[in-house]
């Protein structure tokens, strides 16, 4: 798949903070160049700014200084060439299981000659018997398990996942991760994911980009080349963990708050 | 207790498992309450038929037809609790309240038809008012008819009225600034203030009390539309952007089912204050209707025939509340606990 590259040029991303009468720079000076295809995760504390760089590429956000691009074109606006996942509760809680699945598919278009496509993302995360359940009738796992294939369905280039398992139990997290690799694997676009959750991005990505808050900026950048699917227990995933956690201040004793 | 290859008990099986065993007593106590209802009734139709009236008021029997129905109907349920849990349950539960309502009606016979307490012609018994409402089925029926067209023609163009402006005014915020003050000034005046001006300059009576009663629906679905427009999650909204949603169907796929539970607050609140600006309407000015038969009776001094009206409003009101409420539920069936309410 060629389409799905995602060029951002020293984005910087000032937010007004018209309570406190006051502005701060929450983006400074971030470029990443994303290959079609690739899977990256952004990792870092809260208040990094992550989600903000994510919605800025969704089209959500306008940056204040710098370019954002995909596949050449400058981000003016949503596209359903990008793909959203939130946390939780992004689901229509008036729609079932399959409609909020088939809205895309009716949003662009497709849906008349795509139904069967519906039913095929249904089954392919298994929750067949909850095809006509609302939302609020599945659990947090189902129901991140239906804003992943709602946003596949239209067959983004590019998906964007903002911690999408964030709010889910651990077990519950490691099973849809695995579903993640699969999926990606099967559709190779191109994978954004957001989390701070530093196992799941070793667990996934190719790349890994940390991030450090106030202001917001990429620190490093790290290549992983584990094949798929890959060992928690690693020795090179168990390596790679310790130079995350150093970088982001949690793995050494100096640190003052925080001992592991 | 029960092996794994038994089948799993029933709702009302398991229910019966875990509630706590009931002694002889307190089953005894339960029949006892069913039958309580029945008794009532009994008693009534025996002071009905039995006691001698006061002075010369004289009865029919449609009254007892009327009290018999019931109490045959809850005869009814009454043998079927005896073979059936449900019925049970439902009987035990409704039961009090029945008893209290039949013994409602004789003390209410006594202190008329039998004593003459409470004097006529201000207060009819109940034979009577059932009386009048036979005898003028007809005329009741086509008020009834009336009544029911000019509140819905009426709903029906307050609440489309107000959803047009609530969710365009929700949805931009240049159209809000210009309704806001519209909604400020006239919100807080009650619609019938308006009567005596509808009465001097619309062209038509029924004509006015049409807008007379849409103005009062229009107001609360407007602000409760307006406000579930403006509380929609954003998550919602972007993820629709994401998936390629035009605005039209940001608006009419996401917007205004998401607000509907808002909606449907503002559509109960305008159904009473379109049910009180129709008796109005009908009390001063329109020449049809319910509200119009009891003025009508007033001048003729028949107070039977104004209670019979009367009882003929709360049962055309509480019909047309259910068939709101059950639309509501459908709607709504999404909603967290919405099923079972």
């Amino acid at each position: 798949m060629s389409a799905g590259h995602i060029q951002i040029n020293n984005i910087k991303k000032i937010f007004a903070r018209a309570d406190l009468n006051s502005t701060l720079l929450v983006l400074d000076e971030v470029s990443l160049d994303i290959r079609p295809g690739e899977f990256v995760s952004l990792v870092g504390t809260s208040g990094c700014g992550k989600s903000t760089l994510l919605r800025i590429i969704a089209g959500l956000e306008t940056a204040t200084d710098g370019v954002a691009l995909c596949d050449g074109e400058p981000i003016n606006g949503t596209n359903p060439k990008r793909g959203l996942v939130f946390q939780e509760h992004s689901l229509f809680p008036w729609l079932t299981v399959r409609e909020n699945i088939a809205f895309g598919l009716r949003a662009t278009k497709q849906y008349s000659f795509k139904k069967e496509l519906v039913d095929a993302l249904i089954s392919m995360v298994g929750l067949e018997e909850f095809a006509d359940s609302f939302p609020h009738q599945l659990s947090g796992g189902m129901q991140q398990r239906v804003a992943l294939v709602r946003a596949l369905a239209i067959s983004p280039d590019v998906l964007l996942l903002d911690e999408p398992l964030g709010a889910l139990d651990s077990f519950t997290r490691m099973v849809i991760q695995e579903e993640l690799v699969r999926l990606w694997q099967e559709r190779h676009n191109t994978m954004i994911l957001i989390t701070h959750d530093v196992d799941e991005a070793i667990y996934l990505s190719q790349r890994i980009f940390i991030m450090t808050p106030r202001p917001g900026r990429i620190i490093r950048e790290l290549t992983l080349n584990m094949s798929y699917p890959r060992n928690r227990s690693d020795s090179a995933f168990v390596d790679i963990r310790n130079i995350i956690l150093k970088q982001l201040h949690f793995a050494t004793d100096t640190h003052e708050d925080y001992n592991l | 207790m029960t092996s794994g290859a038994n089948p799993l008990p029933t709702l009302w099986e398991l229910k019966e498992m875990e509630s706590k065993p009931k002694t002889r007593m307190a089953r005894l106590f339960d029949r006892i309450i069913c039958a309580l209802p029945i008794l009532a009734a009994a008693l009534e139709l025996l002071q009905y038929k039995l006691r001698p009236n006061f002075r010369n008021f004289t009865t029919t029997d449609a009254y007892t037809v009327f009290v018999s129905f019931f109490a045959v109907l809850i005869l009814g349920l009454f043998v079927a609790s005896f073979f059936s849990k449900r019925a049970f349950e439902k009987l035990r539960a409704q039961s009090p309240l029945y008893t209290v309502v039949f013994l409602l009606f004789a003390a209410y016979d006594h202190a008329t038809l039998k004593t003459g307490l409470l004097p006529l012609p201000y207060f009819p018994w109940p034979d009577r008012i059932l009386n009048a409402i036979i005898d003028d089925r007809v005329l009741l029926l086509d008020c009834i008819g009336n009544s029911l067209q000019l509140l819905f023609l009426g709903y029906i163009f307050g609440a489309a009225a107000g959803l047009l402006t609530g969710v365009s005014a929700g949805w931009s915020r240049s159209i809000r600034y210009w309704v806001m003050p519209l909604i400020r000034i006239l919100g807080p005046i009650p619609s019938t203030t308006w009567l005596p001006i509808i009465l001097i300059v619309a062209a038509s009576l029924f004509g006015g009390s049409v807008f007379l009663i849409a103005l009062g629906v229009w107001y609360p679905v407007t602000m409760t539309s307006m406000n579930g427009v403006q509380n929609i999650r954003k998550a919602n909204f972007e993820v629709a952007r994401t998936l390629g949603a035009s605005n039209a169907r940001l608006v009419f796929r996401v917007a205004v089912p998401s607000a509907m539970p808002y909606i449907f607050q503002g559509l109960t609140q305008g159904m009473s204050v379109a049910c009180t600006a129709l008796m109005v309407a009908e009390m001063m000015g329109v020449e049809s209707g319910l509200g119009w038969y009891i003025n009508w009776q007033r001048g003729w001094a028949e107070f039977a025939k104004m209670y019979a009206a009367i009882i003929v409003i709360c049962l055309t009101f509480t019909v047309v509340n259910m068939a709101l409420t059950l639309i509501r539920k459908r709607v709504l069936r999404w909603q967290e606990g919405g099923a079972g309410v």
